[in-house]
């Protein structure tokens, strides 16, 4: 009884103190977060809607918005970030799965190959791939050689190209997120379907496919914000022709010495990369 | 139909997995409204066998005929049977309700009739009031109930379950043996359990099939298993039991003499004078002191166990034999450890079974 009633204040204020104490641990990765994330986008959207002369201005988000080229832009933007995402889900669905079922070094394998270039600078793959691609490249002058043509197909600073060299650079965003949860997906689930009566088919569409959406919905967001922001692989694949939000944002900061332009272009690319991101999240939340 | 008509017929199927040999040649009949459990140690092919009828396994040699159907190619989803597996299996994507929906979804059951069947099964495992719930937010108990529910509410021709109570805590799991099997044969279900478990294989069946190494060694009722095991193996895999080896003098009307170290016992059995074999009784059958006509043997108390209703007392008889006794909590007399004690049980009681099946 006594012991209970001299423990009663104790046990009341641990909880109060653990807080304390957790979030003096937080703390610190709070500050950092705060200064390397937080503070560089205030300082964008400052920059973004300032005028140098004084006050604010829309005067940025207006010629952005209201140009019919820097639409074109940012539907080039999203164009590429549309299709670099649907075609790399194509190809990392059933590679997933491929993985998830691969055994012993097979498997070590195909994760090493997915890995490895992980490592490799995206200037570095992106180079590779306008070596591959050029007119005097390998899979001309092998074609060539073969026979199979008689003048050289041009590929390089086609869009073919970028979307190639995209979807290649950024497939393992893709198939990782996918594979993670393929490979816990138990195998039980498709058997209870298919003795509840359902087909194959539909074992897929309503077991497998709603049970791998959480790791779909990650590999999109991250493919997505990756393409529609990238900067090296349209600079190298195709160049001028095919401006994107990153290359003019590039060019507002580096040439035209525009940074309120630059940041304005920012912060739209940023905007859509959110609104998908946040999309995604509120998919995977969502009760089916 | 009829209530004897063979409602599941299993017949001549075998099964590899590259050069093991998980079930070889086995045949099973199961009438409509039976419940059957398949009992055997691990890797004795009860599962692959449930599997099989379940099409999750097809055999490679045999055929398996469900209410009249050949079953032996249909893949799974053409089948109607019901399988509760040993993790459930729940869909954690859908809700409780969503998951007793699903199979009459997939089979296009219209909307107000599959309502209807749902809140049937839900109140028929009594969670009517959890439709709502998401998987996650159950019990194990009660995830175990849905899945029953999800299984039963599709009404298939069989229902099987995969070490379905295995998951549960010991209390609940014999709550639910007495329940599950009350509830099935409230609906009329035609089961069959796999488990490893033999008390649950004694309180939920009307048949046992006891399985090892990919065959059927013994199908009987739960009294007939326990008290004419068919096989060494039956013996041992179910209860208790003391077995003496020794050899065979005489035989005569399906009773055979044998002498053992502890000395000349009568045994049910037809072997031929000579054969080694292993003499076996139940525990309960033994009683302190000596009868006429009886088989008997003595030796000195090593342990003994009180289990509540029930005393278990382990002598040795000499010679590397041991006696293991179960006397009732009414007997007033209990033996102490050292104490020299003579059994005697009933020759009746007593079985032979050659030495080398011990193997």
């Amino acid at each position: 009884m006594t012991e209970a009633v001299l423990q009663a204040p104790v046990v009341k204020t641990a909880p109060d103190r653990e807080r304390l104490a957790a979030f003096g641990f937080v703390a610190p990765s709070l500050l950092i977060i705060g200064l390397v994330f937080v503070l560089p986008l205030a300082l964008l959207l400052g920059v973004s809607v300032l005028d140098p002369k004084g006050g604010v201005t829309a005067a940025h988000y207006i010629r952005l918005l209201g140009t019919p080229y820097y639409l074109g832009v940012i539907w080039n933007s999203l164009r590429l970030g549309l299709l670099t995402t649907l075609i790399a889900f194509l190809i990392s669905y059933p590679a997933a799965f491929a993985l998830a079922r691969a055994r012993g070094p097979l498997r070590s394998i195909l994760l090493a190959t997915l890995f490895l270039p992980l490592a490799a600078s995206v200037v570095v793959k992106a180079f590779a791939w306008t070596i591959l691609l050029r007119s005097d490249g390998l899979i001309n002058t092998v074609l060539i050689a073969l026979g199979i043509i008689e003048d050289p197909i041009r590929m390089i600073f086609t869009q073919t190209a970028l979307i190639i060299g995209a979807v290649n650079i950024f497939l393992p965003f893709m198939v990782l997120p996918i594979y993670a949860v393929v490979a816990q997906l138990d195998s039980r689930y498709a058997e209870a379907a298919a003795t509840l009566g359902a087909s194959p088919l539909v074992v897929f569409f309503r077991v497998i496919l709603p049970l791998t959406l959480p790791g779909i919905i990650a590999g999109v967001a991250l493919v997505f914000s990756l393409s529609v922001s990238a900067y090296v692989v349209p600079t190298l694949l195709i160049g001028e022709k095919y401006p994107t939000l990153a290359t003019i944002i590039a060019k507002a900061y580096l040439l035209a010495r525009e940074p309120g332009f630059g940041a304005a272009a920012g912060v739209v690319l940023l905007g859509i990369a959110v609104i998908v991101v946040a999309l995604s999240a509120m998919l995977s939340r969502e009760p089916t | 139909m009829s209530e004897a008509a063979p409602h599941l017929v299993v017949s001549g199927v075998s099964k590899r997995y590259g050069a093991a040999t998980v079930l070889e040649h086995v045949d099973l009949t199961i009438l409509r409204g039976e419940l059957v459990t398949l009992l055997g140690p691990s890797g004795c092919g009860k599962t692959t066998l449930l599997r099989a009828i379940a099409g999750l396994a097809p055999p490679d040699t045999g055929t398996i005929r469900l209410a009249g159907r050949d079953l032996t190619h249909e893949p799974p989803h053409r089948r109607n049977v019901g399988v509760v597996f040993q993790s459930y299996a729940l869909f954690p994507h859908l809700t409780v309700a969503g998951n007793v929906a699903f199979g009459l979804k997939v089979r296009g059951t219209p909307k107000a009739e599959i309502d209807r069947a749902v809140e049937r099964a839900l109140a028929l495992v009594k969670l009517g009031h959890l439709g709502g719930r998401r998987i996650s937010a159950l019990s194990g108990g009660q995830q175990q109930r849905v899945a029953l529910a999800r299984a039963i509410a599709v009404e298939p021709d069989v229902l099987l379950f995969d070490e379905a109570l295995s998951a549960l805590d010991r209390k609940l799991r014999e709550e639910m043996q007495v329940e599950l099997r009350r509830l099935l044969q409230e609906v009329k279900a035609t089961a069959i359990f796999v488990t490893h478990d033999q008390d649950e294989a004694l309180t939920m069946s009307d048949r046992v099939a006891v399985m090892n190494k990919g065959r059927i060694e013994q199908l009987a009722e739960p009294r007939e298993l326990y008290a004419r095991p068919a096989t060494l193996f039956a013996l041992n895999f179910v209860g208790l039991s003391t077995r003496i080896a020794g050899q065979v003098v005489s035989s005569q009307n399906g009773m055979v003499d044998v002498v053992t170290p502890v000395g000349r016992l009568s045994a049910r059995g037809a072997f031929q004078p000579g054969a080694s074999v292993i003499v076996a009784t139940r525990p309960e059958q033994l009683r302190l002191g000596a009868e006429h006509g009886a088989n008997a043997a003595s030796g000195r108390v090593r342990s003994v166990v009180f289990q509540g209703s029930r005393t278990l007392v382990d002598v040795d008889a000499g010679a590397g034999a041991s006696l293991l006794a179960e006397l009732s909590g009414r007997e007033a007399e209990v033996p102490r450890v050292h104490d020299e004690v003579r059994f005697a049980w009933p020759a009746a009681e007593t079985f032979a079974f050659a030495a080398e099946a011990a193997a």
